[in-house]
């Protein structure tokens, strides 16, 4: 594809993806601003980007696929002599979820006619205001034990316990002391560096408190049940007295995996 | 024993949460539900063999890309499934002629309301090199460093493949928007 020298060409693209250093952005910006071409130009990549971003739509990963590398890695286990966790078992929750899934549906459904779901809808508005610097974070910081130190100088009711995410990608943002429905709750937030967040809070309540979830799942004797709010997943477990939500606006299946990462069975 | 149940864990904790992505761009890299989840599997299989290679805190995503385009690809040379031996200099031309088109003539302008399906073929048809490029990038959102590490390529070529791969991906969608009517112009 000739590019003409007079026209930023390439530079283009590391405008549009933010990539230009603040000088060379402010004269191609001015370039354009003064050439219907690359105006045109501009406006055809920003097209082409937007439509395999937003519309394009997501394959969702088919069970039989995450069955199968849990099994490839069972039998790498086993042939380097490594434990493999019992394959049955796994399989028995699998197809255990499944089956609750479906029922889990219409509960959940009926559920949000009774409005039974004011903590899974005050759990996605805070995710939602995190996102946008509407609630913002009172402890900045990217340090876990730091911030847990922050909440134990604020003397809430449960010891707060920050999640490292860093090795999945997300980076921790912060936190604050908030309340969820009048409860208090320590709040931590997360992103990674292509946007995406996550919100995490701890309060004190039970989980029979919430209404029926869409999906429920069990890892390691922890119950975890899983809400969609419009495109964000909100998971949410039992610790002791506490109860524990991560909400997320990323995949539902990176949720749900975040949650099964960070879970504490406390009996 | 203990170890070894350890780093399953942390092996699971940081690559289950990205499989979805893996599987949406093995699917678009091979053109098929079937090879994806080949491609994958095999993926999952390689990243835990070699996981002690991996040094936590470090992006995930980009390693696992890195192995799943490895074997996408030797993949795609095994069952020579790449067609991409046709020439796309008219495409780029037709970007051109689109580019110096007279602002009067309104039905070469507007915004084409494609859905997913219309996309998927664009994008399928395009050479691999620059679909994988867009997939990165674009799809992704992988920074131009990440991605050139995945596809093995300096970042200059991975900009160039960017740059080729938006401009055609446009025209092929523009073409198809105004011969189906999804070309959406002026207030419309």
């Amino acid at each position: 594809m000739s590019v003409d020298a007079s026209h930023p060409g390439e530079d283009l693209d590391r405008l549009l993806d933010g990539r230009l250093e603040p000088d060379r952005a402010l004269a191609v910006q001015a370039h354009v601003a003064d050439c219907p071409r690359c105006r045109r130009e501009l406006d055809a990549i920003r097209q082409a980007r937007t439509v395999v971003r937003e519309r394009l739509r997501e394959q969702p990963v088919p069970p039989s696929l995450r069955a199968g590398v849990m099994d490839a890695l069972d039998r790498a286990d086993r042939e380097g002599a490594r434990h493999a966790a019992p394959r049955r078992r796994r399989l028995q929750r699998l197809s255990m979820g499944l089956g609750l899934a479906a029922a889990a549906v219409l509960l959940f459904l009926l559920g949000r006619v009774l409005g039974r779901d004011d903590f899974v809808r005050a759990a996605a508005r805070d995710l939602a205001d995190v996102r946008t610097a509407a609630l913002p974070l009172e402890f900045v910081t990217a340090d876990v034990a730091e911030l847990e130190r922050a909440f134990a100088r604020a003397q809430l009711p449960f010891a707060a316990r920050v999640f490292d995410f860093g090795m999945m990608g997300y980076a921790l943002a912060g936190g604050r002391v908030h309340r969820i429905e009048g409860r208090t709750s320590a709040l931590f937030a997360y992103r990674t560096d292509d946007g995406r967040t996550v919100v995490c809070q701890m309060y004190e309540g039970v989980i029979t408190e919430l209404p029926p979830p869409a999906e429920q799942h069990e890892r390691n004797g922890i119950r975890f049940h899983v809400y969609r709010e419009g495109s964000l997943t909100l998971v949410f477990w039992q610790e002791g007295r506490t109860l524990c939500v991560l909400s997320s606006d990323g995949p539902a299946d990176e949720a749900i995996e975040l949650a099964y990462a960070k879970a504490v069975r406390v009996d | 024993m203990r170890d070894n149940e350890d780093r399953r864990a942390r092996f699971e904790a940081t690559t289950l949460p990205l499989m979805t992505a893996l599987y949406n761009v093995a699917t678009r890299l091979t053109g098929s539900a079937e090879d994806a989840a080949d491609v994958v599997q095999d993926t999952y299989l390689r990243a835990y063999r070699t996981f002690d290679n991996f040094r936590p805190g470090t992006n995930a995503r980009a390693w696992l890309f890195t192995i799943l385009y490895s074997v996408a690809i030797n993949r795609q040379q095994r069952t020579r499934r790449d067609a991409n031996n046709v020439s796309f200099d008219d495409v780029e031309e037709r970007f051109q002629q689109y580019l110096e088109a007279d602002e009067s003539d309104e039905s070469e302008f507007g915004r084409f309301e494609l859905n997913s399906p219309e996309i998927d073929t664009a994008l399928r048809d395009l050479p691999e090199a620059f679909r994988t490029a867009i997939l990165l990038v674009d799809v992704q959102e992988l920074s131009y460093e990440d991605a050139a590490a995945v596809a093995g390529c300096p970042v200059g070529t991975l900009r160039s493949r960017l740059f080729r791969g938006r401009r055609l991906l446009f025209t092929a969608l523009h073409d198809y928007a105004r011969r189906t009517g999804y070309l959406k112009t002026g207030d419309g």
